[in-house]
């Protein structure tokens, strides 16, 4: 039986072959797996660096492309420390992917309102990639996103891109003005009181840190969405991927199996998903 | 489902035949405590039979404690493990809906348990801080191990459950069926004594259908209040039978080493960013209670506590989780 032959822990080796400096904190790694690379937007993948250390990362880049992936990471603790000093020609270990991506086939025929913050843009320019491909099936595709500054805005270019695809409509704002700016300031959850959304046929994606998740979520419930029409992607100390390991668990979910996009009806019942 | 007996002298010179072919483990009692330890004919005599748990419980053959899982190593040997207690064997079932899950089975898990025969054995007597009963555990094996054994006299009766079992007893030459029912009343009787036993040493302990509900109820200061004497030594986690966290560690060459890891750890659940939902001691302490009897039940349909009683007995902070469920009954 070839599943007796499958050892679940054994990654995946693949070189890097660029880093793409995103903005201080931010670089996006491009690897070239040695196979390859089947994912689903919104599914994430644990990210090794030799004899270091692993991190969950959802990649960038289009579910499309399966030669090829792109992780952004932001440097924050350890690995990711070590990470932001590999150099092109690397070898890296990738281990996934891992959990329930998106569900874009579900969002047929429907205006997909998307709110994103911080690095949570990362696996929402994956999204935007499968949604641009299925476009001709889709009413119109929002994102609002918010970032501390405008230097700490990721994938700039991406906003104009957006606003060039037909039904594609992008906006950003930023915390704090670094005085180079003229758009928006305040919070990501303000862009939405400027659109217009028909939310009996939305769906609405968010995707950020943990106190964006939360009042983006009650904003969009004051909007009028409904628990079902909500996507979070849950963010937890995913380590094995597996559903096994225990580090991620989010009540009964773990979020690394179950998840890591959940409809907001499918947790809200826990007191524990904004923590 | 049927029964055969041996002579317990035949059942030792089958075993000792088996050593041959197979690791064999078997509860031996000294003066301090009750453990597993590889058979051996010269030390028969001190093998306790349908006693309460040994001290190790029995997940510990099928998740090391340390193992690298990126090289295998498993040299395949079939064992056969003889003492589980019905609370382990139970326990052992939990274990496999994680490990054996079909999406992602662990393959040095499974490994295991394919080349294991489990011989449980039924308990003739009670520890302190049994109370398996209360979660509707029976104290005897009816399912889920291969061979359950009652031991009566200088004879084994050996009830064979599974198929892997049948294969074992056909090694065993001088193994004979039941011709007189009757012979067999003892074990009936002995379970009813386990069981009396049982529900007199554990009687106000509520029902285990409604355990889920106290522990979602209790309040902040419950916790406050029992965490107060815990040190994080995560020393019921690694006693508990059902308990199975992991932490991965990265080797050079992409190996990876999968070493037991327990949520009373502080950390457990810490992110990059620095977010860390059991920062304080007594969510720490609520999250294994919570684990156990709310959210595993909700994932699989199971307390994930087979009242072994280890933890209480294993607690250097000498913190008895059945005196919290008395308290919020």
């Amino acid at each position: 039986m070839a599943g007796d032959t499958i050892n679940i822990y054994k990654p995946l080796r693949a070189t890097l072959e660029e880093v793409i400096e995103e903005s201080p904190l931010i670089k996006t790694f491009v690897l070239i797996p040695d196979e390859e690379f089947v994912f689903k937007t919104g599914q994430f993948i644990e990210l090794a660096v030799d004899g270091v250390g692993e991190a969950p990362f959802t990649p960038s880049s289009s579910p499309l492309v399966t030669d090829r992936l792109e992780v952004t990471v932001m440097k924050t603790g350890y690995v990711t420390g070590i990470m932001h000093e590999l150099k092109p020609g690397a070898v890296m270990g990738i281990r996934g992917p891992y959990g329930r991506g998106y569900p874009v086939s579900e969002f047929k025929g429907k205006e997909v309102l998307i709110l994103g913050g911080g690095c949570g843009l990362a696996p929402i320019r994956s999204l935007l990639f499968a949604l641009e491909h299925m476009k001709d099936d889709l009413e119109k595709v929002i994102l609002c996103y918010g970032s501390k500054t405008p230097a700490d805005c990721i994938y700039k270019p991406l906003f104009s891109r957006l606003n060039s695809i037909d039904k594609f409509e992008a906006y950003r704002t930023v915390d704090v003005t670094d005085g180079d700016w003229d758009g928006p300031v305040g919070v990501a959850t303000a862009l939405l009181d400027q659109i217009k959304v028909k939310i009996e046929n939305s769906v609405a994606v968010v995707c950020g840190p943990p106190i964006m998740m939360k009042f983006g979520t009650i904003r969009l419930l004051e909007m009028g969405y409904r628990d079902e029409q909500i996507y979070l992607s849950m963010e937890k100390n995913m380590s094995c991927g597996l559903g096994k390991c225990g580090h991620c668990m989010m009540g009964e979910f773990f979020v690394c199996k179950d998840g890591p996009v959940f409809t907001y009806r499918e947790i809200k019942h826990n007191p524990e998903i904004w923590k | 489902m049927y029964y055969t007996g041996i002579k317990k002298e035949d059942w030792h010179r089958s075993l000792e035949e088996l050593l041959t072919s197979h690791d064999i483990f078997v509860p031996v009692k000294d003066e301090f405590s009750l453990d597993y330890e590889p058979f051996r004919l010269s030390q028969a005599e001190n093998i306790a039979y349908n006693t309460p748990k040994p001290a190790t419980p029995l997940k510990n053959f099928f998740l090391p404690v340390r193992e690298n899982v990126t090289s295998a190593r498993d040299n395949g040997r079939p064992r056969i493990i003889i003492g589980a207690p019905n609370c382990d064997v139970e326990a052992l079932g939990l274990l496999d809906e994680i490990y054996l899950d079909e999406a992602f089975t662990d393959p040095f898990y499974r490994n295991r348990r394919k080349s294991t025969i489990l011989v449980s054995s039924d308990c003739f007597s009670v520890n302190d801080h049994c109370h398996c009963t209360s979660y509707g555990v029976k104290p005897f094996t009816m399912e889920g191990a291969d061979l359950a054994l009652l031991s009566e006299g200088d004879y084994i009766f050996l009830r064979v459950i599974s198929d892997k079992g049948d294969e074992l007893v056909r090694q065993l030459p001088a193994a004979a069926g039941i011709k007189d029912p009757e012979r067999l009343l003892f074990g009936d009787q002995r379970h009813r004594e386990t069981e009396a036993l049982l529900a007199e040493l554990n009687r106000g302990l509520p029902d285990y259908k409604a355990t889920g509900e106290i522990i979602r109820r209790a309040g902040e200061h419950i916790w406050v209040k029992y965490s107060s004497k815990c040190v994080s030594c995560g020393a019921c986690t690694t006693i508990c039978p059902t308990c199975s966290c992991f932490l991965l560690i990265d080797k050079p060459d992409f190996e990876k080493v999968k070493q037991m890891d327990a949520c009373q750890y502080p950390g457990f659940e810490r992110v990059a960013g620095g977010e860390d939902a059991l920062f304080e001691l007594a969510h720490r302490f609520r999250n294994r209670y919570m684990c156990k009897y709310v959210w595993r039940p909700q994932k699989f349909n199971s307390l994930a506590c087979t009242g072994c009683g280890r933890c209480i007995e294993a607690c250097i902070g000498k913190i008895n989780k059945n005196e919290l469920f008395m308290e919020l009954t």
